[in-house]
């Protein structure tokens, strides 16, 4: 069990883990093209990624918590905020418009920690802590910006959905984000913490790690992803709108159950939850160029996550017995 | 249950029990009157019997829905998909009274959402234990998509039955009747947690599920009634609202998301489960909606409201979180 923590090897499992979101993902894919042979053009391509990647940073901040035993749903309410405190304070400097940036992804990480802190030195459930702070966090974005609105500077938006080619801005993002934050993370002592609070809090204590800084750490991290996530949306959007993140929440987290991610933490990778965000935009975006009215859309996502949530489920039913999967749980 | 033979022990748990009870309640009383003079110092109005009905109105909505997130809390879960089962039961028992004039009809309509989205909730928790915070906010989601579709997204037509009018606007005595329904259900809820097999098992559930899985309690029917009973409760808060506002509207029960949560935090039961009660919830619902009319009344703008009521949430819980085994 410890030795899985140590050595770099568990790659192995963890990327065949994302195996059902990839094979789901290249299934949707053929029969988009099939329908639709134009998504395999550069043009199909650069709006495929630009409705997903989104989506896609989203799963990996949440995928981050997930591992670490726990779950975050402020990462809408987080998404909301970057936007809303973009569209409001990025002037028409350039100067001033990097500032914001840096300033966002603080914000971001600010935020984030605030949550590692209410949770591990406030000792509050995870699931309940979070739900509030996102309260909190959209309150400060509807103080911010009371109506949806606002403006970003024409650049920032034609940079970061643009594409040259087959290259997208979107992808290179998402690029960054695995190989700026997400490995450095993971692959440092503070990832590996992070996983050791993940498998048994009370272990990583007593093998003299602090579980205090990696949930810290794990929020911190959730919050610098969503509020990346939030500049992607701002900056495609160009509007800022409390409310826009709302349903990121929920779907990064049906990404991260889809792309394999145990929820009980300790393991996991970015993959399969990125390559399930691809897969749930673009089964959204088929849905929608076959006629399906948009009215449909929220439906037809919660039923997704519904199945999603229950083929989670269905390895309960085959153990049967409720004692033993409630002692399961509480060991 | 043999009372008569006496057992130390028990009774010192019984006892210390009430004294805990005791603390539990007085702490959210407390802030209840100092909320009030706060009321009173902002706006002298609050102090006269009109301005009380129409807080305590208020006030009946929140506790209403408050009974079955109590329950759901008390058994360690949660139940999120308030919100749209409000909505669309309120949506769809008006329609089915347009459309029949029957007002049996309409109830009975209501109560089948409610219902639905109850058992719907409580196959997720216990068949296939999935943590009822993700699966009752998927349900929600699921809840808004139908009602979305069931109106094509246009404001709903609403035809209000009488009845329901009378229930949600009317009074007896000068006494609203929300506030009449909300006092008699209260004293129901209390008696049934405090003083029925029933109740206790809610209660044994929140605390420990393998020790009451191993004393013989079947979990599945308590998450069933538990979340059939807050089903039907939102289902009827969505009747009583549409008679008090005389109309349905998309998003009529959005407020109740977090609000009635913070009742039931305010009132001291622990979101951990096990421990608390519903006369705790029925004075964090007086003291929510106290303190949202101070807030408003001294010109706050929305957003300022959602903060101020998310740390207060999360101070309550700090101050009330289980102390390590206590």
């Amino acid at each position: 069990m410890n030795l899985r923590t140590v050595i770099p090897a568990q790659a192995i499992p963890s990327i065949r883990s994302s195996l059902p979101a990839a094979l789901g993902l290249f299934t949707v894919l053929v029969f988009y093209w099939v329908q639709q042979p134009l998504i395999l053009s550069d043009f199909g391509v650069t709006s495929l990624l630009n409705q997903s990647v989104a989506l896609a940073i989203a799963a990996m901040a949440q995928t981050l918590v997930v591992i670490s035993g726990a779950v975050d749903l402020s990462v809408g309410a987080t998404i909301g905020l970057t936007t809303c405190f973009g569209a409001t304070y990025m002037g028409g400097s350039p100067q001033m418009a990097v500032l914001l940036i840096v300033a966002s992804l603080f914000l971001g990480a600010a935020a984030g920690a605030l949550n590692g802190v209410l949770v591990s030195f406030g000792k509050l459930e995870p699931l309940i802590a979070t739900l509030t702070t996102s309260f909190v966090y959209s309150g400060v974005s509807l103080i911010i910006r009371p109506t949806p609105g606002g403006s970003v500077p024409a650049w920032f938006s034609s940079n970061l959905s643009g594409s040259w080619g087959y290259v997208t801005a979107s992808g290179i993002l998402l690029v960054l984000c695995v190989l700026g934050i997400w490995i450095p993370l993971m692959r440092s002592r503070i990832g590996r913490d992070i996983e050791a609070v993940g498998n048994s809090e009370q272990n990583a204590y007593l093998s003299g790690l602090s579980p205090r800084r990696a949930k810290i750490f794990a929020y911190g991290g959730s919050g610098l992803l969503s509020s990346v996530a939030g500049l992607f949306l701002l900056a495609q959007t160009g509007s800022g709108d409390a409310a826009i993140g709302q349903v990121y929440t929920l779907n990064s987290f049906a990404c991260v159950v889809l792309g394999g991610v145990s929820l009980r933490g300790g393991k996991g990778t970015f993959l399969g939850p990125v390559l399930s965000a691809f897969l749930l935009s673009i089964v959204v975006s088929a849905l929608l160029a076959w006629g399906v009215s948009a009215f449909w859309q929220n439906l037809v996502q919660g039923l997704i996550l519904i199945l999603v949530l229950v083929s989670a489920g269905i390895p309960v039913l085959r153990s049967r017995s409720w004692i033993r999967f409630v002692r399961g749980q509480v060991s | 249950m043999n009372t008569a033979v006496s057992d130390p022990t028990r009774d010192s748990i019984v006892q210390a029990s009430r004294r805990e009870g005791l603390i539990r309640i007085m702490m959210p009383l407390a802030l209840l009157g100092s909320t009030y003079m706060l009321a009173a110092v902002v706006n002298p109005r609050f102090l006269t019997w009109d301005a009380a009905r129409l807080q305590l109105t208020l006030a009946a909505f929140i506790g209403l829905v408050g009974i079955g997130q109590t329950l759901t809390i008390l058994i360690g879960q949660i139940d999120l998909a308030i919100p749209w089962n409000i909505t669309l039961s309120a949506i769809v028992s008006t329609n089915v009274y347009g459309q029949t004039g029957s007002i049996s009809l309409c109830l009975i309509s209501a109560l089948l959402v409610g219902l639905g989205t109850g058992s719907l909730n409580a196959i997720g928790v216990a068949v296939f234990r999935i943590h009822s915070l993700i699966w009752t906010i998927s349900v929600n989601l699921i809840l808004e998509g139908i009602t979305f579709v069931y109106t094509s997204a246009a404001a709903p037509a609403h035809t209000v039955p009488p009845l329901v009018r009378e229930l949600g606007s009317g009074s007896i005595n000068g006494i609203p009747w929300p506030i009449v329904i909300w006092a008699i259900a209260a004293m129901v809820v209390i008696l049934w947690l405090g003083h029925t097999k029933f109740g206790r098992e809610i209660y044994a559930l929140g605390n420990n599920e393998l020790a009451t899985l191993m004393s013989g309690v079947r979990p599945g029917k308590i998450y069933l009634v538990v979340f059939l009973v807050s089903g039907a409760a939102s289902a009827f808060v969505g009747l009583l609202l549409t008679g008090f506002a005389g109309q349905t509207y998309l998003g009529m029960g959005n407020a109740y998301l977090l609000i009635p949560i913070a009742a039931v935090v305010l009132g001291g039961t622990s979101l951990s489960g096990g421990v608390g009660g519903y006369l705790g919830t029925f004075v964090g619902s007086i003291i929510v909606v106290l303190l949202d009319s101070v807030l408003l009344s001294v010109q706050m703008s929305e957003g300022l409201r959602q903060v101020c009521f998310g740390l207060i949430i999360l101070i309550m819980m700090l101050l009330f979180r289980n102390r390590p085994s206590s």
